[in-house]
Parts: C-alpha cells; structure tokens; sequence
C-alpha cells in the first residue's frame, strides 16, 4: 500500500462529505486535480476550505465519500500519505524556544530522514537561514519564520504541498521571497493553496475552485478562466457567505 | 527519487526520543516549567506552615505529612500539565506533530513521559525539602527514603499519564487551567486516597508495611486502568 | 409524539409509584433493626445507645427513621449509576459513529444522572444526620457519590469552555468514559484505605420492606426515563430550530 504510485491524478475526491449533525462543512465535494497541478481554492469564511485542506492532509476524516492523495486514501493509507505531503501554514508550525535547527532536526527525526544533519544544513541554505540556524525561532522575523517553515515542510521532500493562507501576515518582502521559494519547486511538485487574496491566487495556480457552503461552485482550469467574469462569481459567492 | 522514498522507515522509538528530546530541551533553556513548578511548591510549603503555626506541640506532623505532600504535588503537576501542553497548542505544533508520520500512541507516551520527568525532578528536589522543614521524617529509616521514591514514582506515572489527556484536552477550552484542575482533581481522587495511605504508612511512628503494599498495589492497579483507557481515548482527542 | 405520550404515562406511573412506595413504607413495613453502627465518640441522636464504651467504640441501633429514608436513598444511588452507565454507552456509541445524536444522548443521560446523584447525596446526608448525628460523613458511598457529582459537574464545564460543535462532542464523551471507569474505582478504594469512619453492617430485608423498596425503584427508573425522553426531545427541536434559523439567514 505504502508504495510509491505514481497517479496521473494527484488528488482524486469523490463525493466528500464532512457532517456534523444538520452542519454541514464539506457536502458531496468531487474533482480531481492532476498531478504537477497548482490548484488555488477559494471561497468565503467557513465555506468548507480549511475542511477540505484538513481532509486531504488526515487531520480530519471525511463523514462520507473519498479522497486520496497520490493514489493514497487519505482514511486507510494515512501514516504512508503523510510521508509524502508537506504542509505550510499561516500558522509557523516550529517551537519558539528552540533554534531554528533544532526545529529542523526535530521534524526530521518525526520524518525518520537518514542523515538528518546533512538534509538540515541543505534546507537552512536553500531558505538562506544558515547564518541563524542557533538563534531560538523567537527572536527571527515573520518572513523568517515563514521561510523556516517552507524548509520543515520541505524536509522530507514531499510530492504535494499543502498551503493554508500563507502570504496572511507577510510584509510585501517576504510575500516575494515566498514567491521565489515556490517557484523553486514548483517543477516537480503538486500544490494545494487556500488563498483570499484572488489575484495571487489566480497569478499562481493552473485550476481553480470555489467553494461556498461545503460546495463547489466552479472548478476550472486556469486557460479557461476569464478574469473578470471568474473575480464577479467570486464576489458573489463571498457575498453569499455566512457573516 | 523512488529509491529515496523507500529509504525512509519510521521508527517508533526515534519518534519517542525526537519528541522528548525536544521536551527536554526546550525546558533546559527556558527553565519555565521548573522554576514555576518549583517556586510554586515553595510557596505550597509556606501555606502549610502557616496553617500549622498553630497546631501546638503535641501535634504529630506525620500523622498527615503524607497528606500535605501529595497536595503540593497535586497542585504543583496542575502547573506543569498545563505548561507542557500549551507549548503544543500555541503555534500549532500539535498540527505539525499530527501531519507527520507518527503514530498516536508515539505523541501520548512521548508527551507523557516528559511530564513524567519534569515532575519527578520537582519531586526530588521537593520532597527531602519538606521532610527537613516539617520534620517529616522523625520515625523514618535510611530504607523509609526507597519506600518513599517508589510510592512516589507509582503516583506520578498516575498523574502524568491521565493529566496527559486531560491536559491537552483543556488547552483547547476556554478556560485552560481552570479546566484541567476540575477534570483533573475528581479523576485523581482515588489514587491519591491510596497513594496518601501508603506514604502516611511508611511515615507514622509505627510503621506499617501491609498497608503499605496494599495501598502501592492499589496505587498500581489504578495506574494500570486509568493508563489503558487515557491511552485508548488519546487518539480520539487529537482527532478532534 | 407517540414516544411523549409513553413519557407522560411513564411519568404518572413512576409518581404513583413512587408515592406509594413512601406510603408504604411509613404504613406497612415493619420497623426493623437492620444493624448496628459504631462510632468512635459518643454522639447525641435520638436513638438508643446498645453497648460500647470510649476504647471500643460507641455502637448505635440502626433507627427507624433511618430506615424510611432508605427506601428511596438506595433507589437514588442505584438509578443514578444505571443511567450514568447508559450516558457511558452513549459516550462509546458516539466515539464510534460520529453522529451527533449520540453526543445529544450522552448529555442528556449525563443531566438526569446529575440530577440523581444530587438527590443521592441529600438523601444520604439526611440518612447521616438521621443514623449518625452528623451531616455528614466521609463513609464510602457517601464519597464517592460526591466524588461522581464532581465528575458529572466538570463533564459539563468542559462542555460549556468548548467553542466546537464536534470537538465539544469527542472531549466530552471522552471525559464521560474516563469518569464512568473511575467512580467505582473511588468507590472500591475508599473502601479499601485503612480509616476510623464508620463501616454500616448490613443484614437481610424482611419482604414487608423489600415490597416498597422495589416499588420505589421501578418508580424512580420509570420517572427518571420520562424526564429523558422528554429533555432529549426538546433538545431535538432546538437543533432543529437552529437549522431552520441558520436556513433562513443563509
């Protein structure tokens, strides 16, 4: 099961639901996404996003239906699928009090990566932190605090990554290393972001989902999109949202 | 790239250690749970003699030493329980635990064995402070001190493996460590009417060994239940 | 509305019942000395003083009115474990299914075993004062009664400091299981620790007794169903309501 399988789809979802008696986050949510594709979900607060993410990446069980990633099922294979998805979080996901190697080691020895000291001395030069790599995450900034959380979600070298907002909070510095990072494995990975902000996330992605009330409003892919028409269901969708 | 993926085999037991390692650490440098969970005892132990400042001279002490002692514990677990999980809780590395390829019962043992350790160093530390300050251990023997760390040890694998569970459930409540002491105290209340007997026992003048065991026995088999359920229940909790 | 209407004839059945067993047990069963009660000192009751002295400890008669209140303390306390059982199982069920229905069910168990452990615990503190001249006594049932009220009562803070519908539901069945494991253990160790308190000898019931025991019993079990099914529906229809409520806004 926990073979490597290389799927021309990298996220194959049917009919997900997540129920919570009359609640409803996610309702007969279905599409599938290619692999090397960067899809960017969008939709108002509590339209099912962070549910869906949260699905796809095993925090959380769908009530019904499936999901699975890389050809993994996201309930049976989900100690094999966590092996090979990263997450990146508006929240940083690393411990203040430590350095930011520690961190990377720690995550690393949680990954059972093989020479986890040569792996953390790459990541830390590949985000350009090696010259702070002994300073506690405490004292860095919160473009490097970002960054350092690409190279923890980074370290075992996933085939998808997860990005949940992850340009809220970022000064317009920052928001452009983070660019250049994603650029910087964009080629050979499969990318899932939640964005609010439409137009980076129509800049960056090759499909596009709105989710509104748990549903999909659109799924397309980004050649057939036209700006202004898809930012006017946007708007009326957010409009529909619940307050 | 395929033959790097195959490389990788998760290791329970690099997980456990990665976990308290990190637990371990982080406290060497910030000091934070054991100088609160210390002070506080301190401060325990200042209550307790102004509350006996009047008992007169004819009041044996040992008849509740135990008593007192576990109460400092009790109170002073509450503090670092709580700690320990909102180190996990503030900036979502609970998350980044569950993303990862661990399995559940690797987070449960890994955090509670960390609190294990941070409250017995606060037990040795404290302990032997208190016996010198009450006079606690006037009827006690050279082998009183084994028969004290063993009860000791039996009470806090109690403590730290339910308070495990109660505490990360608190951290997420509204109420934090209000939360835990009412989930937590109810919960503890058998094992410490035992694990008072036991230590009262070994401290009393005429010490008394069959009750002793008795009570170490009880202590243990609560530890054994309580232990199972929190650890069948902790994986439900983190799926929440 | 067929399930109210059972609830209500429940609910009559169970006060009659329930009425008559205190009739009874006034009217027709006969005064019987269950036992005897040592203290350690003397205390003063209005109740006759068999034998004893200072060393040996004091020895009560068990007295009669002791014996009334009995018919419905030792109902209480069984009805209120059968029904925090139930809670139990509802808690297991939910961990399983997920469904909320199950969660709704386990609160609201938790809420008439609440309530009957309340009533356990003034009935057993009048039993106290009754029998032993104080209001109240650290004896092993006693404890652990209050001990279950605690558990009962932090199961639902714990509810009320969760914001998440679901998470609410996991942690507090969670909580439910861990409660339910640990108030027989209470009640075994504090059966067990060595202690000066007063250890109740028990003996056999004449039928007469027995009668309007057992009437109080199903009584209680039968009101204490009613007033389940009749809170589980009404919370039924406020979660109903708040669908329609949130439809609306929707």
């Amino acid at each position: 099961m926990a073979e490597p399988t290389t799927t021309e789809f990298a996220l194959e979802v049917r009919n997900l639901s997540r129920t919570f008696g009359a609640r409803k986050a996610l309702d007969g949510v279905s599409f599938d996404l290619p692999t090397g594709a960067f899809l960017s979900i969008f939709g108002p607060n509590g339209a099912g996003k962070t549910t869906l993410l949260k699905v796809l990446s095993t925090l959380t069980t769908p009530s019904k239906g499936t999901a699975s990633v890389l050809g993994l099922d996201v309930v049976e294979d989900a100690v094999a699928l966590r092996e090979r998805i990263g997450f990146i979080s508006h929240n940083p996901l690393l411990y203040p009090d430590l350095t930011a190697e520690e961190n990377l080691e720690f995550f690393a020895d949680l990954y059972c990566i093989d020479n986890p000291n040569v792996r953390v001395k790459e990541l830390l030069t590949a985000v350009e932190l090696n010259h702070r790599k002994l300073d506690a995450v405490r004292t860095f900034s919160r473009g490097m605090i970002q960054r350092l959380s690409i190279a923890r979600a980074l370290l075992h070298d996933p085939d998808v990554i997860f990005l949940d907002e992850p340009y809220s909070g970022l000064d317009p510095h920052a928001m452009d290393i983070l660019d250049s990072l994603i650029a910087s494995v964009r080629a050979d990975h499969t990318f899932v972001m939640i964005s609010h902000d439409l137009q980076k996330g129509l800049e960056l992605c090759s499909h596009a989902l709105i989710l509104a009330k748990g549903k999909i409003v659109l799924f397309e892919e980004r050649e057939e999109i036209d700006p202004n028409a898809f930012a006017a269901t946007y708007r009326a969708t957010v409009g529909l949202g619940v307050s | 790239m395929a033959e790097k993926k195959q490389s990788i085999h998760i290791s329970g037991m690099r997980q456990f250690k990665a976990i308290l390692k990190k637990d371990i650490v982080m406290e060497l440098r910030t000091k934070e749970m054991l100088t609160s969970m210390g002070l506080y005892a301190l401060l325990v132990l200042v209550i307790y003699y102004v509350a006996l400042s009047q008992a007169g001279s004819g009041f044996d002490v040992t008849r509740i030493a135990g008593g007192l002692l576990w109460l400092a514990i009790v109170f002073t677990s509450l503090l670092g329980l709580n700690r320990s999980l909102v180190h996990e809780k503030d900036q979502g590395c609970l998350d980044a635990l569950l993303l990862a390829p661990v399995d559940r019962p690797v987070i449960f043992f890994g955090k509670a064995m960390g609190n294990l350790l941070f409250l017995v160093i606060v037990e040795v530390l404290v302990t032997p402070l208190f016996m010198l300050i009450f006079n606690a251990g006037k009827y006690a023997g050279i082998a009183t001190a084994g028969w004290l760390a063993i009860v000791l040890l039996v009470g806090s694998i109690g403590i730290a493996g339910v308070g495990t569970l109660l505490a990360t459930m608190s951290v997420n409540t509204t109420g934090k460590d209000f939360v835990l002491a009412v989930l937590f105290i109810p919960v503890m209340f058998p094992l410490l009417l035992a694990t008072v007997a036991a230590t009262s026992a070994i401290l009393t003048q005429h010490p008394d060994m069959a009750v002793y065991w008795k009570m170490v026995g009880v202590s243990g088999a609560y530890d054994a239940i309580m232990l199972s359920a929190a650890f069948a229940l902790y994986e439900f909790v983190l799926g929440a | 509305m067929k399930q109210i209407r059972i609830a209500l004839w429940m609910a009559i059945v169970g006060g009659v019942m329930t009425t008559v067993a205190f009739l009874m047990a006034f009217f027709t069963s006969e005064v019987q000395l269950f036992g005897t009660v040592t203290l350690p000192k003397q205390i003063t009751t209005a109740f006759p003083l068999l034998s004893g002295d200072a060393a040996s400890g004091f020895m009560y008669g068990r007295p009669w009115f002791s014996q009334k209140i009995f018919y419905f303390h030792v109902p209480f306390a069984e009805a209120s474990f059968l029904v925090f059982t139930v809670a139990a199982y509802f808690a297991i069920r939910f961990l399983m299914t997920r469904k909320k229905e199950y969660d709704t069910k386990t609160r609201v168990a938790m809420e008439v075993a609440l309530v009957f452990v309340i009533l356990t615990l003034i009935s057993g503190d009048l039993w106290t004062k009754a029998s032993w001249g104080v209001w109240w006594e650290w004896e092993p049932r006693l404890t652990t009664y209050f001990i279950m009220t605690l558990l009962m009562v932090a199961y639902f803070v714990l509810r009320n400091s969760l914001e998440d519908e679901e998470r609410r539901a996991i942690y507090s069945a969670v909580f439910g299981i861990i409660a339910w494991i640990d108030a027989p253990i209470s009640f075994f160790i504090t059966r067990l620790i060595p202690s000066d308190h007063p250890i109740v000898f028990k003996s056999g019931m004449a039928t007469s007794n027995l009668v309007p025991f057992i009437v109080a019993q199903v009584g209680m079990l039968l009101i204490g169903y009613a007033v389940y099914v009749v809170r589980l529906r009404e919370e039924r229809m406020r979660e109903r309501l708040e669908v329609i409520k949130e439809s609306l806004e929707g």
